[in-house]
């Protein structure tokens, strides 16, 4: 699923590392999910959408739209 | 993988390590015991089932694990790699049991399974993490 994590990312400055560490998740997980190949659970999607201070469908968009 | 461990994976490891040299040591002693008691009846049943206790322990830190790990990707990886696992075992198994029963193949002891299991999931694991890069 395509998403704006990338660019979230880049806005506030932040590394893969910062964002894994704000998330409680790998770097790993970090990369899988910016590269759109890996789908967070909706838990995880809730927790990226408070973290970014937007809604999930401002930041996750599954081309349903 | 240079990403450092998790507190699950930590804990991972201090159970898995101590169990793996029990099950070390229980093979060594009881095929030692076997080979110079040569023992028969309940006690060669009761020394038989010794070095499988620490590797049924085994399964069950691996299942522990899979709780702890918060890392919702990591924790997929590792499910998928653990299918590759059972997808090998069973394959092998399979057509082994097969050549066993018609083609008189050598017996592939049943004992071979958990270790084809942990080798399929071990190497199943960098193909699956190359395909979410």
């Amino acid at each position: 699923m395509k998403n704006r994590l990338k660019v979230l990312r880049a806005e506030r400055d932040w590394s893969q590392a910062d964002l894994a560490d704000r998330l409680e998740v790998s770097r790993q997980t970090i990369n899988a999910l910016e590269t759109g190949k890996y789908d967070p659970s909706l838990p995880l999607a809730f927790k990226i959408a408070r973290l970014f201070e937007q809604p999930i469908e401002s930041i996750f968009d599954d081309g349903q739209a | 993988m240079a990403t450092s461990r998790n507190p699950a994976q930590k804990r991972y490891i201090a159970r898995f390590m101590p169990t793996m040299a029990v099950y070390v040591v229980c093979i060594f002693t009881v095929s030692w015991v076997f080979n110079r008691y040569e023992p028969t009846g309940p006690v060669a049943w009761a020394l038989a089932l010794l070095p499988a206790l620490p590797l049924l322990a085994v399964i069950a830190i691996m299942g522990l694990y899979l709780r702890e790990e918060g890392d919702e990707f990591v924790r997929n990886i590792l499910v998928e790699s653990m299918l590759w696992g059972v997808g090998l075992t069973l394959a092998i198994m399979t057509v082994w049991g097969f050549l066993e029963m018609y083609a008189e193949t050598p017996r592939l002891p049943a004992f071979w399974a958990f270790p084809i299991f942990c080798f399929g999931m071990g190497v199943a694991q960098p193909f699956i993490k190359r395909r979410y890069r």
